[in-house]
């Protein structure tokens, strides 16, 4: 018999830790077509990273996003990156690019300031456009100032900048300190079907509410969490490394080592938490490894709720829900009814 | 030895040694790097292509035995100046990530669409097990065939 069950995990994820210097850098340089070129040492691996952080640049210029160039990961046309690790691109390398970004669009504003005849304070960029807060009939196209910036006034629109968490060192006594400069929370809930007769866990459905600052691109932060979401389930049921005595792994392929594949993966529905962040880009935090951490946990609590029986060792196969179930059985039956 | 295969249209012919894997003369005798080595054992899915309609693993199947018949690969469909409507969708719907299966899943849908114009989502499930993603958790890809098979069949109610 199928029973169904739910199950809830909740998570915190540290962003940006400082325990060891853990800066990124960026050039950021307006061109006189308006457009924008940023050097930056991070890589894109397919989660969208570049398309935010220029989406990052773009809103601090003023410009759309497809008006902003990255050149990427090579160290010999770009700084160093400490890396596409540790869910920190959006925040520590975000960071550098809008301050790298308003620091090109301070010499845009002193250069449009008298061509305006206002003050630079008085100044903003929007829409492709430097003009008059307040004012926006009385404005010059980005690319125009940066023309005269470059060939009038001598003053190149560039800005270079750098951003590293800031550090706390842990106290030696107490281990206390501030090992991450920001941190992110969520909430998952499964809905399991497990089979009392064959031990099989199915899981229909998993509902993820994630906490990532302002979400800079939610299509994005979107596809971030079904991905983790997919990882979560290979681990809670699936995915395991086997070694032999000798401790080589004797399942180096994609006939052993299983994982999720369509078939396995349940309805997901995600949501975004919105929210705000005062040290992050724009009010950004990160999203890409919270996204796997709570899975299992409410899958294996899903579990629970269905058959009452507690895995706790992963991945929870067939094999290891039928014993849980086996022993319960053989519990209850030493017990005498009352 | 030499074999002759229709690829995305055009005749093309190279001369390979008879253990030569469809995967391999595509990719290394032909330039057609769209399909990709993943496992080279047939789990993955990586290197799905379409051999007189039929999805199959490039990996599993010899050269000589694709001699003479048609095979599409990814190439086949679009390119960036245009990509093809199926293509189009999945942009639309941001369904890839790393894209190291995007080929192949792209193969597996479009076969699954051009015999079942509306599939249900059980059926979309099924056509792509054979294609492994490590990145997506499947949600964004299942979404973009079932919207390129609701559009299809409301132009087909049309036609
Ligand atoms: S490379 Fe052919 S199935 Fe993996
Ligand atoms: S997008 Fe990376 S494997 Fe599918």
């Amino acid at each position: 018999m199928r029973h169904r069950g739910r199950g809830i995990a909740c998570m915190w994820y540290p962003i940006g830790f400082t325990v060891a210097a853990n800066p990124s850098a960026a050039v950021v340089k307006v061109n006189e077509d308006g457009s924008a070129t940023v050097l930056t040492g991070t890589v894109e691996t397919g989660q969208g990273a570049l398309t935010v952080l220029g989406q990052i640049a773009a809103e601090e210029l003023g410009i759309a996003a497809d008006d902003v160039h990255l050149v990427s990961g090579d160290t010999d046309a770009t700084p160093m990156d400490t890396g596409a690790i540790a869910s920190r691109t959006t925040y520590v390398t975000g960071n550098a690019i809008q301050m790298a970004a308003a620091e090109a669009k301070k010499i845009l504003f002193e250069v449009a300031a008298p061509m305006l005849g206002v003050r630079p304070e008085q100044l903003e960029a929007r829409d492709r456009r430097i003009q008059v807060i307040g004012f926006p009939q009385k404005n010059l196209p980005i690319g125009e100032v940066a023309h005269h910036a470059q060939v009038v006034m001598g003053r190149p629109p560039l800005g270079s900048a750098s951003y590293n968490p800031p550090t706390v060192a842990m106290d030696p006594e107490t281990g206390q300190g501030k090992p991450f400069s920001t941190y992110v929370y969520a909430a998952q809930v499964a809905e399991v079907e497990v089979d009392d007769e064959t031990g099989e866990v199915e899981v229909l459905r998993i509902v993820a509410a994630h906490d990532c600052g302002t979400p800079i691109n939610p299509t994005l932060v979107e596809g971030q969490v079904e991905g983790g979401i997919s990882m979560g389930v290979g681990l809670a049921l699936q995915e395991e490394i086997l070694f032999d005595a000798e401790g080589r792994q004797i399942n180096p392929n994609l006939t052993n080592y299983i994982m999720p594949t369509s078939l396995d993966m349940p309805e997901v529905e995600v949501d975004i938490v919105k929210n705000y962040d005062p040290t992050g880009p724009f009010g950004a935090k990160g999203v890409g490894e919270p996204t796997s951490v709570p899975t299992a946990a409410a899958i294996a609590n899903a579990i629970y709720d269905a058959v009452g029986v507690r895995i706790h060792s992963l991945p929870a196969t067939s094999e290891k829900v039928l014993m849980a179930l086996r022993e319960k059985r053989a519990m209850q039956k030493q017990i005498p009814a009352e | 030895m030499e074999i002759t295969i229709r690829v995305n249209g055009q005749e093309r012919t190279a001369s390979v040694p008879p253990e030569t894997t469809l995967l391999t003369m595509l990719r290394a005798n032909l330039g057609l790097t769209g399909a990709k080595l993943g496992c080279d054992v047939g789990d993955c899915g990586a290197c799905s292509v379409l051999v007189d309609g039929e999805p199959v693993n490039a990996c599993l199947m010899l050269a000589a035995q694709a001699a003479g018949r048609d095979v599409l690969t990814i190439e086949g469909l679009g390119d960036f100046q245009e990509l093809s409507p199926l293509q189009e969708m999945f942009e639309l719907f941001s369904s890839f990530q790393c894209g190291f299966c995007a080929p192949g899943m792209i193969i597996s849908a479009k076969a699954l669409l051009d015999k079942t114009p509306n599939p249900t989502a059980a059926e979309v499930r099924e056509a792509l097990s054979g294609n492994l993603c490590r990145c997506t958790g499947y949600t964004k890809i299942i979404d973009a065939v079932m919207e390129m098979a609701s559009r299809g069949a409301a132009e087909s109610e049309r036609a």
